[in-house]
């Protein structure tokens, strides 16, 4: 049983939240085989593969049974995951790449509706991977998480390298569902963290998650990437070289989550779980001051995260968050 | 009606006989039960439970004076075979769960039995005693020692009868080769060797030699990550002492022939069945890992479970199974729950009867399900305390799928998916079954005329 499903649809375990949404899509996930070419159905097929793809991975990370756990058993889901994951990108470098010459005039607005597929699965209308590039060409720019982690602060060359890399953007969703995934995990636990906390512990779980499981960390590298590389956000020249990732507005969301990601932010609370114990990628960043981060962020932290309401954010702001990150 | 046994004509109906184990509501995990074995000649029916014992039943003579009571099944003997361990390397627990119990065939007075763990296999040797020597010169009835120089007289030990005992001893601790979970235990048609699989790996042992086993199977990868399928069941084929298949985890058989190599990872036949591309889903590979695999008695067959349907191969025929029986489709529709509450991992084993002509696995809501392989009809019945009137015959089930649901019937929705049976067994000869539900061991006959 899903520990966070309290509602009474958990008969079916459709996934996180039981809300009461999920009523409506129940037939599509369990009843019929839904291709994934068909018009309509494609919606539940993606939500459905969606659903299971975040059963997965709480099974493999949200497990910790006194005895090894069975081989089988992790093999099965492994292979799961590598096959939904495998369409993902499969469907990823189907779609063209839109490349713009010109900054939208309003980059946060855009960027943060579509941040918002990280938690789509929680909002009504679920999105498609097509809305992701199609309305967003800022999209191509994104890098996930997980290299962010890997290089964004390490050295300013590799960061260099790799920032204007286009990605796939359903590369990206495996990463923004495991954050969304935790991000539950943590809400469920605690009904009204600090969005800051609650934001922290799910990016360190979901960066440990792509740390932990190869394959997902695989297909998060930009393997396959588009060669245009082409424009970057005007925004990005007055800065220093790893900030051009951090300036594609898509990312701010994620960018709020490795700023605090870095933090020495008391995760006592989660330590049982074996995803924030592990804190060793963190623990590799530059070490930032927690005061310093929390009041950079305390004008945000009394918004709790949700998929509605676009998360706004200066890029004065911005600015004063790379100076503590990079400036440290 | 009700698949038969033998003569085509006469159908078996079956009648409840006893059922072992508490009626307790609330289980203790240690008791459930995890394998049931009959011998080779159905004297003897052996269980082991998660809490690492072994209970062996031996079935009473029929007496003339009540016939009714055709052969029940009494405790014969009951023995700790595995205890709890931990792997400090790990830091993790070694279940002391029974895997599986594999009688060997009986020789002289004594039974010998092979029951394993996750871990480690071990010989146990079941042994009577009904007599005990008495009159011995140094030492008194109590067994103190006597002053020898007190005697004056000597005299011969003689044996008098006493109360049956029966004593279960380990003869053989097969230990250390496994690093993976056991799955599986096979003794081979030349009673010299068996063979003990786990995910990844297969050994070769001798009965005689606990410090060494031969590897025949390794399916390891060089690289962990690469892995994406394992080993799942593994069985000597009953008369040819080199031939031996094994299951995987994507719905293959492999068929081995110990004289080709050593190690043997390349096989001599492989069995799979092309994917119905209407049936695709994201649950295909996991529905089709095959849980169990049994030779019929005839060694023509091989029978294999994977979650929905239960398959009979011909072993000439590699391309496709010669028989489908669908256990309970109407799963189909629930995979993700199923999925998401981990029964969609149950492993269900499967047999057939003395003459291969029927086989049965089981099914949740204590429902178990029978199909005669020629007939074509299929049956499933219910072990449960509500059906268990002394030689009350049992009636057939049926679960409703669609909106209509019948008087008697059940509704897929209704169905309790806490009560599994995973594990039965078919007396080799006779049509008496055991069925194991969660802690009770329900035995059924057919019915007396």
């Amino acid at each position: 049983m899903l520990k966070w499903c309290s509602e009474p649809c958990a008969r079916y375990m459709l996934g996180k939240g039981g809300k009461r949404k999920f009523d409506e899509h129940e037939d599509g996930l369990e009843g019929k085989v839904v291709s994934p070419t068909d018009g309509p159905s494609k919606v539940s097929y993606t939500l459905q593969r969606q659903t299971i793809f975040n059963i997965s991975l709480m099974k493999l990370y949200n497990h910790r049974p006194l005895t090894e756990p069975s081989l089988q058993k992790t093999v099965l889901i492994n292979n799961m995951l590598r096959r939904i994951q495998e369409e993902l990108k499969q469907e990823g470098s189907l779609r063209p790449v839109f490349v713009t010459a010109s900054q939208p005039a309003d980059p946060l607005g855009d960027s943060f509706r579509e941040a918002q597929p990280a938690f789509s699965h929680l909002a009504a209308q679920p999105l498609l991977p097509a809305d992701l590039v199609s309305a967003a060409p800022l999209e191509a720019c994104l890098t996930p998480a997980s290299l962010l982690e890997d290089d964004a602060f390490c050295t300013s060359q590799t960061v260099q390298h790799d920032g204007p890399t286009k990605l796939p953007p359903p590369a990206l969703q495996p990463v923004k569902d495991s954050f969304s995934s935790a991000l539950d995990e943590i809400e469920e636990l605690c009904p009204a963290p600090t969005s800051a906390e609650a934001v922290a512990v799910a990016a360190e779980t979901a960066a440990d998650d792509s740390k932990d499981h190869p394959s997902e960390s695989s297909v998060q590298r930009p393997e396959g990437v588009p060669e245009s590389r082409t424009a970057e956000p005007k925004l990005m020249d007055p800065l220093p070289g790893n900030f051009e990732i951090t300036t594609s507005t898509g990312f701010l969301t994620d960018l709020t989550l490795d700023d605090i990601l870095f933090a020495d932010i008391d995760t006592s609370m989660y330590d049982f779980d074996p995803c924030t114990s592990a804190t060793g990628a963190a623990s590799k960043m530059a070490p930032v001051s927690a005061d310093e981060l929390l009041k950079t962020l305390a004008p945000y932290s009394s918004q709790p995260v949700t998929p509605n309401q676009p998360f706004k954010m200066d890029l004065t702001e911005l600015d004063h968050i790379m100076e503590v990150l990079v400036g440290s | 009606m009700i698949p038969g046994f033998g003569n085509l004509m006469q159908d078996v109906l079956w009648c409840f006989s006893q059922v072992k184990g508490t009626i307790d509501i609330g289980v203790t995990e240690a008791d459930i039960i995890s394998t049931v074995e009959f011998n080779h000649t159905g004297e003897l029916l052996a269980t082991g439970d998660k809490g690492g014992r072994v209970v062996i039943f031996q079935r009473e003579q029929e007496s003339k004076q009540q016939p009714q009571r055709r052969g029940e099944y009494n405790v014969y003997s009951t023995f700790q075979s595995h205890e709890p361990e931990f792997d400090y390397l790990k830091s993790l627990e070694i279940e002391e769960k029974i895997n599986k119990i594999r009688w060997l065939p009986q020789h002289n007075a004594a039974c010998f039995l092979l029951s394993t763990n996750d871990k480690t296999v071990k010989l146990w040797k079941v042994s009577e005693r009904d007599k005990r020597p008495e009159g011995y010169n140094l030492k008194d009835e109590d067994g103190r020692l006597r002053d020898p120089s007190m005697i004056t007289t000597l005299r011969v030990p003689v044996l008098r009868p006493m109360d049956l005992m029966v004593e279960a001893t380990p003869r053989r601790v097969f230990a250390n080769a496994h690093t993976y979970h056991i799955n599986s235990i096979s003794v081979n048609s030349d009673y010299e060797t068996y063979m003990s699989a786990d995910d990844l790996r297969i050994n070769l042992w001798n009965f005689e030699i606990t410090n060494q086993s031969f590897n025949i199977v390794d399916i390891k990868p060089a690289n962990m990550e690469e892995l994406t399928e394992v080993i799942t069941a593994a069985e000597f084929h009953p008369h040819h002492c080199n031939t031996f298949v094994y299951s995987s985890s994507k719905g293959t058989i492999r068929l081995c022939d110990m004289r080709a190599s050593a190690l043997c990872d390349r096989h001599a036949k492989f069995f799979e069945e092309p994917e119905d591309p209407s049936n695709r889903s994201f649950f295909s590979e996991i529905i089709s890992s095959i849980s169990d695999v049994k030779f019929s008695h005839s060694g023509r067959y091989v029978m294999t479970r994977d979650y929905l349907t239960v398959k009979v191969w011909d072993l000439n025929m590699e391309n496709r199974p010669m028989e489908t029986y669908q256990v309970h489709d109407y799963l189909r529709s629930k995979l993700c729950s199923l999925y998401e509450n981990d029964c969609i991992f149950d492993k269900f084993e499967c047999v057939w009867n003395g003459s291969d002509s029927v086989i049965m696995t089981g099914s949740y809501n204590n429902f178990f399900r029978m199909f005669d392989r020629n007939t074509k009809r299929d049956v499933t019945l219910e072990a449960s305390r509500e059906n268990s009137k002394p030689r009350a015959i049992l009636k057939p089930r049926k679960v409703c799928v669609g909106g209509k649901r019948r008087k008697d019937e059940i509704s897929v929705d209704s169905l309790d998916f806490s009560k599994k049976i995973l594990h039965t067994a078919w007396h080799p000869s006779e049509n008496i079954i055991a069925v194991a539900a969660t802690n009770n061991l329900y035995i059924f006959q057919d019915k007396v005329n």
